[in-house]
């Protein structure tokens, strides 16, 4: 057995863990949270050694003194946040999470009929924690997947009930404080149940000054039940000192749909999504969508993967990057077909736009089928500008600039014409277009 | 309006145009005509600010302005449009986005006020109608999936739209068939005045019966050879290049 690394963080965690007193929680959530511990004790934070993290070790990372202490932000911080992120003309609930816990002041949430919305305890406490919990993970993050088990206080349990429609989508607004630097662990679950359908937004601001480091280690669990269906946004507009580590685990029952839109623009130091589906039965649609634009000292990683494990399945990803400056970017994509998944459908398309000299993208499409009746397929392209589209804009009186500008938004158009939510998509066709004005072009 | 003082420019080292002269006033129409390879669309590139072109030798002068200074999207807004002989696909840029980038770029450059969305939409009506291009089309991204006549027709839309000073017509009846032809000539036409001037290049007289030039040009290794006037059009068409070819060899022609 090789020894980890043994950062900073991972002996701070290790000693504040030994260190707090025991929680009062279930008997069988206490052993858990021990053996989950003693996984994360003996792997450690992933490096460059693992394979899913060849290109992101965390040892840069997490060598760093953090603060596990939560800092509550200012009143007027959380009120700033929260009209910072607002999406205009959009009608939606609003869920606001400081540091994880429920503020139902600054919330306007579904009734319950619609959504049930706790923390996190409850679902812990009443034993449905227990049911969506895994330990295996499908992109090399198991031991954060331990870390968090072991460790997290806070986060949010959504619960669609049997056949709700939620009239409206819930906009949830995750806000952290940072004196020092900091550490926290969201951890959230949510199920889906039958038939019912939800549109999720999630964006999230770090209240710090520009030299204070925050690390975050978010795991959420969804559970989409049979014909269940959930549209998720992953809005991931953050500023540098902020690094990112996403897990999210789907699991899909029979008829039941999941799209996903992860767009990362510029700004966090580290962005890491690991996003994994679990198809569960058969006849689901999968649909997960990723756009990423990269600036200078900046790292977004992207590795998704989806098991395959009944017939009939389809699922859809295209993810879509712009890389600038010195700019590092990586996309992963597993598609596991099992034997018994025939009839599978499996689509995978990744673009990248490297528009300077020291721009990097690592693109791995890794796809693994054991089944003969199925149609699968992948494709990457590593590109530039198109040197003659440029000039057509430019004869055309449209300066340099404004011309690049137009070709960035041009390949991104394939990405945001799929959103439905038309008010969250002429806010992230804003957003983008502010970006590219601001960082890309000046990268 | 533009003169062109012994023009000689190169691609990759390779030298394409060998000293061109050219001297074109408001008002008229110069057709430049000439084999495959003589060095035409390289002529309308190096206008344009292609930057795959290097000017090695020699002036261009747009009213009292040096073209060869400026960047592409500057002659454009000084008034030169370069009608493509292959115009771009460019998925996810609409039609419409494009033409009203391109036509603030150039009004605020010219110094005149930026057109309310209604004054936009009406010009953009009347000059669709001017080149019958589908209001459809107009909405599309950017010449893609656009046949071939309709993103010749969607050149001369922009350039209605644009109104430049001088205009290239690089090999426009290319891919036309004879309705589209008359179509974009006619369009053509009605945008002549006596303030601006155009180029057009073309390998056949077909497009000339329908475009009068005042001048045709026959360009043959990056020289042009031999200027007259529309009856040197009709000439060619008759007896082909061969024999211009065969007196330029020979040294019997005098060029510039």
């Amino acid at each position: 057995m090789t020894l980890q690394e043994t950062t900073s963080l991972y002996n701070q965690l290790l000693e504040s863990s030994a260190a707090a007193p025991s929680a009062e929680e279930p008997e069988a959530v206490v052993r858990l949270r021990s053996s989950a511990l003693a996984r994360f004790r003996e792997k450690g934070f992933p490096t460059g050694k693992n394979e899913d993290w060849r290109f992101t070790s965390l040892t840069p990372y997490t060598d760093t003194h953090f603060s596990l202490e939560k800092i509550s932000p200012g009143e007027d911080a959380i009120r700033n946040a929260i009209a910072e992120t607002a999406i205009p003309g959009l009608d939606a609930y609003q869920l606001v999470l400081v540091n994880g816990s429920i503020r139902s002041d600054l919330s306007t949430l579904p009734d319950e009929k619609q959504a049930i919305i706790q923390p996190i305890d409850v679902a812990v406490s009443s034993g449905v924690f227990d049911a969506y919990l895994h330990e295996n993970s499908f992109t090399g993050s198991d031991s954060l997947l331990a870390l968090s088990t072991a460790l997290f206080t806070d986060g949010c349990y959504i619960n669609i009930p049997k056949e709700a429609v939620v009239d409206k989508p819930i906009r949830i607004i995750h806000i952290y404080g940072a004196a020092d630097n900091v550490f926290f662990q969201p951890r959230h679950l949510w199920v889906i149940n039958r038939h019912a359908r939800a549109t999720i937004i999630e964006q999230s601001v770090v209240v710090k000054d520009d030299r204070t480091l925050s690390l975050a280690n978010s795991v959420c669990r969804v559970a989409l039940e049979e014909d269940a269906r959930l549209t998720h946004y992953e809005l991931q507009q953050n500023a540098a000192g902020e690094r990112w580590l996403h897990y999210s685990r789907v699991s899909q029952q029979r008829g039941s749909r999941y799209d996903n839109f992860t767009f990362s623009m510029p700004g966090a130091d580290l962005i890491r999504n690991n996003l994994e589906m679990s198809l569960d039965d058969t006849a689901t649609e999968t649909h997960l969508y990723g756009l990423y634009l990269v600036g200078s000292d900046q790292l977004t990683d992207n590795h998704t993967a989806i098991a395959h494990q009944h017939p009939s399945c389809q699922s859809n990803q295209l993810y879509k990057g712009v890389i600038t400056g010195n700019g590092k970017a990586v996309f992963n994509g597993k598609v596991l077909v099992s034997q018994d998944a025939q009839q599978t459908n499996a689509y995978q398309q990744n673009n990248n736009l490297l528009l300077s000299d020291h721009a990097r993208v690592y693109a791995k499409p890794q796809l693994e089928i054991y089944a003969d009746d199925v149609k699968c397929s992948h494709g990457c392209t590593i590109g530039q500008f198109n040197p003659e589209a440029l000039f057509y804009l430019r004869s055309r009186g449209i300066d340099e600039a404004a011309a690049r500008n137009l070709l960035v938004e041009a390949f991104a158009y394939d990405i945001t014409d799929k959103m439905e939510d038309e008010p969250v998509k002429a806010y992230m066709q804003q957003l983008i277009h502010d970006s590219m004005t601001t960082t890309v072009v000046a990268g | 309006m533009l003169t062109i003082k012994n023009l000689h420019a190169s691609v990759n080292g390779r030298e394409i145009l060998k000293g061109i002269d050219l001297q074109i006033r408001a008002g008229e129409v110069h057709a430049v005509m000439g084999p495959n390879g003589s060095g035409k669309s390289s002529l309308a590139s190096v206008l344009a600010g292609r930057d795959n072109y290097e000017v090695t030798e020699g002036e261009v002068w747009l009213d009292g302005k040096n073209l060869l200074e400026m960047k592409p999207e500057d002659r454009a807004r000084e008034g030169v449009f370069l009608a493509f002989q292959y115009p771009v696909e460019i998925p996810g840029v609409s039609n419409i986005n494009f033409l009203k980038t391109a036509l603030a770029g150039v009004r605020e450059y010219r110094g005149l006020p930026p057109l309310s969305a209604k004054e936009f939409l009406k010009l953009t009506r009347e000059k669709q109608e001017l080149v019958a291009l589908d209001s459809k089309m107009v909405n599309r991204s950017l010449n893609e999936g656009f046949s071939g006549g309709e993103k010749k027709r969607n050149e001369i839309f922009q350039l209605a739209m644009l109104e430049p000073k001088l205009s290239i017509l690089d090999e426009t009846d290319s891919g036309l068939d004879i309705d589209a032809l008359r179509v974009v000539s006619d369009g053509v036409n009605k945008l002549r005045t006596s303030d601006n001037a155009f180029i057009v290049i073309t390998h056949y007289q077909r497009l000339l019966n329908h475009i009068v030039p005042d001048f045709v040009h026959v360009l043959y290794d990056g020289r042009i050879v031999r200027s007259g006037d529309k009856s040197l059009a009709l000439e060619l068409e008759e007896k082909g290049y061969d024999w211009l070819k065969e007196l330029y060899h020979t040294g019997a022609l005098q060029t510039s």
